[in-house]
């Protein structure tokens, strides 16, 4: 089997004569609502990632057994933790948005033979599968289904 | 330990993708109900009591989507930060950075393995 490519396989060996400029953070970034949009989308990656481990919080308790399962919901009924969940909610909602607003436009213009489909098709599928998940899981987890 | 990041970035990639996808089209069902409507008392006390919850989660489907609500956003969520630290902080102790963040990614995606097949 081929082994990966070297990561600087293509690099030069001497620096080119003229270089682009080391990208920097403009001093006044705080101003500019794209890059705050930007950085906000990034800076939910904190969120995300409390979550996750939040989580595996959680699958840790109901392998534990009853009681552990027990005090874990109600350990989540204190504020900060339901103030961390909210703040997690609003975070999947802004990522969600921009992701699927994003989405459609990185699509390359042809897969083998077949084209993406047109950008409000694939955006509409997004949202589809968003609320058909999401009532599912509610469905389900809500204890309305099966 | 640049090169081997440089080199692991297909896989990286595709775990933060993932994350940033099925991670956000699964966590706003997780949330209103585990985590906001059954703490508040606004679900029927049977639904998340923990014989439901466990057979929900030892369900094969249901052992899937408890690993992706562990995994991915913790995937996602490194590697956003890395690109925080990048944006906020510069180049230079990224890859430091980075490692740690993938390494608490890869724990936690370890243990949550070890969480789903203990059920």
């Amino acid at each position: 089997m081929a082994s990966f490519a070297h990561p600087d396989a293509m690099r030069p060996s001497r620096p080119a004569p003229t270089r682009a400029a080391p990208p920097q953070l403009p001093e006044d970034f705080w101003t500019r609502p794209r890059m705050r949009r930007y950085l906000l989308f990034d800076a939910t990656g904190l969120v995300y990632l409390l979550v996750g481990l939040v989580t595996l919080r959680v699958a840790w308790a109901l392998a534990d057994g009853p009681e552990a399962w027990q005090a874990l919901l109600t350990s989540f009924a204190h504020p900060l933790y339901l103030a961390f969940h909210a703040l997690v909610l609003l975070s999947a909602i802004f990522v969600g948005v921009r992701f699927f607003a994003l989405f459609p436009k990185a699509q390359p213009a042809r897969i083998g033979p077949l084209k993406p489909p047109p950008r409000p098709v694939i955006q509409a599928m997004l949202y589809g599968a968003w609320i058909a998940l999401s009532v599912a899981l509610l469905a389900i987890l809500g204890g309305l289904w099966p | 330990m640049r090169h081997a990041l440089l080199r692991l970035e297909p896989v990286i990639w595709l775990l933060f993708g993932a994350g940033i996808m099925l991670g956000t089209l699964l966590l706003p069902g997780y949330l209103l109900t585990v985590t906001l409507a059954a703490p508040l008392g606004l679900l029927p006390e049977a639904a998340l009591d923990y014989d439901r919850a466990r057979q929900l989660a030892t369900n094969p489907l249901g052992s899937l989507v408890l690993l992706a609500l562990i995994a991915l956003p913790l995937w996602k969520g490194a590697h956003h930060l890395r690109s925080l630290w990048i944006d906020l902080v510069g180049a230079s102790s990224e890859a430091a950075v980075a490692t740690l963040l993938y390494l608490v990614a890869l724990v936690g995606s370890l243990l949550g393995i070890l969480a789903v097949v203990r059920l």
